[in-house]
């Protein structure tokens, strides 16, 4: 795999004023996205993960804010983009695919409008039929038939409407692809359908993927690296291998040891205590350290930097 | 495809006929299909509709429906409905040996009549019939009698015996009851030669025809109401629009307006409009319209609101569509539906809202052919002559109804609850 970096945050951090104060949801985190790879994003619900998708986009919801730091994309930092370079940017080259796929879709409009309409927003005035003749060839790549496009998304299965997304996002050649949980609302084998759609897809147009979603199984099989946060800040990131066989930070390690398996016998699931900090007042030093066993009295003072302990593998703890 | 094409065949010839035309196509069919799926709402919807089109069409062209002319006085005061108009007679004396009425009705002739009896208007219309029959005939004759009026019959009678005057124009059962008190006079003459039409629902106080000014007040009813409610349309629903997608400090100015608009009382707000404009059809349509704006802005700002939060919208700006984009093809196709119920429904509001104005003297000029002047002229005579606020008001509320109705059912049917996903 080439490392070619497409995408690169750099102390990104995200903030959202609150009536109790102002809430980090999003901390100086640096991370970069390869081209042609999948970078999997894991993390407890509220860590972050979805703002840093969107942060991205520059599509957060108000009053959410970016508070500092880069996002450089293809070597433009995205900041110093104005409204309409941004949107000119959505889209053609990075596409987002929402969580919920029974309304993402409009309506009121045709499978084919949408199409149609995403291909004119970018590419100008466009023939209806070269238009239709493309989306015919997308939906067609995507398993649903031509006769479908007319179609209203209510007529649609859950599965079909992920998969007019994913064309959406493909219509226009996106580089990057930015998948919020795309497959909470499937049922499990519609998911493992979506996942090698997205996988053959990935490696046909060379897209890069950030995955971003709960569910450690999805990760495991499709992403080539995975980058773990934890109340807003990212603990450790690296290849999907080592990741898995020996997560260097305690969170990991904690997380991936509560994941129900298989092969475990007995008391053997552990179960982490205490809960995620609150964002407002977010513990000082580490913000692990109140649910660390490992935690010593550096871990409670300073936060700790985000080191590369191996060729690839990086952890933000004190241990190491 | 294939499964489809086995479908059609299945079908008799002449529903395919049918299938070609457009029209069947993309309205009936669709519409009989609602019918299965909502059932009662569906016969609401048709009975309202077809009420509707048929007083659309009498508002358009009243005149295919209207017996009479709506201003004219021609008929006897406050003839109650059916009732035929009693027939005017002529008195003449038997020496002059009169067998018609052109023989006493032209301008060298003097003709008598009691004052406040609208016998001369009567007479009027015959003239002009003779008049026209004289024209088309090439004679020039001037038939213009000389009126002479008496407070009684009776002093009429007895000038009409003196030589005075030609001849006494009254109705029949009057002349009868007096003319056996006069030597020489007889009854020469009717002047209701032809079958008359009648008034189905009775004449008021002027001798108006009821049902040609209902008839003619439905013109006036429907375009005020529609007129308003499309005005509050136009102007309530872009600002709504703006108002909840932009937000901010627009959005509060903007709330704060409408909503000490809607806090008051609606017909109170329109008398005060009203009253500042003054009268006329336009005034009053301004009046309406700004009682409704706030309605539509409400419900559109709203929905404007809770729409813009919804994926398909978030998607869309992913995409890297435009904020009009947006607005137009996103947020607004999304939130019409409710606009037209509510629309339907204002209609009818403002139809009575229209009709209270009329009511209340701040509307129309006081001859116009409208159903709140009748009601309000009407009422004076509630005693005597119950057609004459009965007809305009069955009117109002048939209207009124059918706009309702066909609100409501339609909400019912669009409603995304019931709607089939």
């Amino acid at each position: 795999m080439a490392k070619d970096i497409l995408l690169s945050l750099r102390d990104l951090s995200v903030e959202y004023p609150t009536r109790a104060g102002i809430l980090q949801a999003v901390s100086q985190v640096s991370l970069d996205i390869y081209r042609g790879e999948v970078l999997g994003l894991v993390g407890e619900s509220g860590c972050g993960k979805s703002t840093l998708g969107r942060a991205i986009m520059r599509l957060l919801q108000p009053p959410g804010y970016i508070a500092g730091g880069q996002i450089i994309f293809d070597g433009q930092d995205l900041m110093g983009f104005d409204a309409a370079q941004m949107r000119d940017l959505r889209g053609r080259r990075i596409s987002l695919i929402f969580q919920d796929p029974m309304t993402s879709l409009n309506p009121v409009q045709r499978v084919v409008e949408h199409v149609i309409e995403a291909i004119r927003v970018h590419e100008g005035p466009t023939s209806v039929e070269a238009a239709r003749a493309r989306a015919a060839e997308l939906v067609d790549r995507l398993g649903i038939t031509a006769e479908r496009l007319d179609d209203f998304p209510h007529q649609l299965s859950g599965g079909m409407r992920q998969r007019v997304m994913i064309g959406l996002a493909l219509a226009l050649k996106a580089d990057l692809i930015i998948a919020d949980e795309p497959t909470t609302s499937l049922d499990v084998i519609v998911e493992a359908q979506f996942l090698d759609l997205l996988q053959e897809l990935q490696r046909d147009f060379g897209l890069s993927i950030l995955l971003i979603t709960h569910n450690i199984g999805i990760v495991a099989e499709i992403a080539d690296r995975v980058a773990v946060m934890y109340a807003g800040r990212l603990v450790e990131l690296a290849d999907v291998h080592p990741l898995f066989h020996e997560p260097r930070h305690p969170y990991t390690q904690a997380l991936l040891a509560s994941v129900p398996n298989i092969k475990l016998v007995g008391d053997d699931l552990k179960i982490m205590s205490g809960s995620p900090p609150d964002l407002i007042t977010p513990p000082p030093g580490c913000r692990f350290h109140p649910r660390c066993p490992q935690a010593f009295d550096r871990c409670r003072l300073e936060p700790p930097p985000l080191q590369e302990i191996q060729e690839g593998h990086h952890v933000t703890c004190w241990l190491y | 495809m294939a499964d489809r094409k086995a479908e059609k065949s299945n079908r008799p010839g002449w529903q395919e006929d049918l299938e070609r035309v457009g029209l069947v196509r993309r309205v009936l069919r669709p519409a009989l299909q609602a019918r299965k799926w909502y059932g009662a709402d569906w016969w609401f919807v048709v009975f309202s509709a077809v009420l509707l089109v048929f007083f659309v069409l009498v508002a358009l062209f009243p005149q295919w429906f209207a017996p009479y002319d709506p201003k004219a006085e021609v008929g006897p005061s406050l003839l109650a409905p059916g009732q035929p108009p009693e027939g005017y007679i002529l008195v003449t004396r038997t020496a002059d040996h009169i067998t018609d009425l052109r023989q006493v009705a032209t301008s060298e002739h003097t003709l008598g009549f009691v004052l406040g009896s609208p016998a001369s208007q009567a007479l009027r219309e015959r003239l002009a019939e003779f008049a026209a029959e004289a024209q088309a005939a090439g004679e020039e004759v001037n038939y213009s009698p000389r009126p002479k009026r008496y407070a009684t019959l009776d002093e009429a009678l007895q000038a009409l015996v003196a030589g005075r005057i030609d001849g006494v124009i009254e109705t029949r059962s009057t002349v009868e009851a007096a003319i056996d008190q006069y030597e020489g006079l007889e009854i020469s003459a009717s002047l209701r030669e032809r079958g008359d039409r009648g008034f189905i629902l009775g004449t008021n106080q002027l001798g108006q025809d009821v049902l040609s000014r209902i008839i003619w007040g439905t013109r006036i009813a429907l375009l005020v109401g529609f007129t308003s409610a499309i005005v509050a349309v136009v102007i309530g629903v872009p600002i709504g629009l703006l108002s909840g997608f932009i937000g901010g400090p627009l959005d509060r100015v903007l709330t704060l307006i409408m909503d000490s608009l809607y806090s008051f009382p609606g017909l109170i707000l329109a008398i005060a409009i009203a009253a500042v404009l003054g009268p006329g059809l336009i005034n009053i349509i301004i009046a309406i319209a700004a009682l409704y704006v706030p309605t539509y802005f409400r419900i559109v700002r709203g929905q404007t609101m809770s729409v813009k939060q919804l994926l398909y919208v978030e998607a869309a700006r992913s995409l890297g569509a435009r904020r009009l984009t947006i607005l137009t093809r996103y947020i607004l196709p999304n939130v019409i539906p409710s606009v037209v119920i509510i629309f339907s429904v204002n209609v009818a509001d403002a139809i009575l809202t229209e009709a209270g104005l009329s009511f209340l003297g701040l509307g129309l000029p006081p001859d116009t052919p409208d159903w709140g002047i009748d009601l309000a002229r009407g009422q004076d005579y509630l005693r005597r002559a119950w057609w004459l606020i009965t007809f305009p008001g069955l009117m109002v509320a048939l209207v009124t109804l059918g706009w309702s109705m066909l609100g409501e059912s339609l909400s019912e049917i669009l409603n995304p609850r019931l709607a089939r996903s």
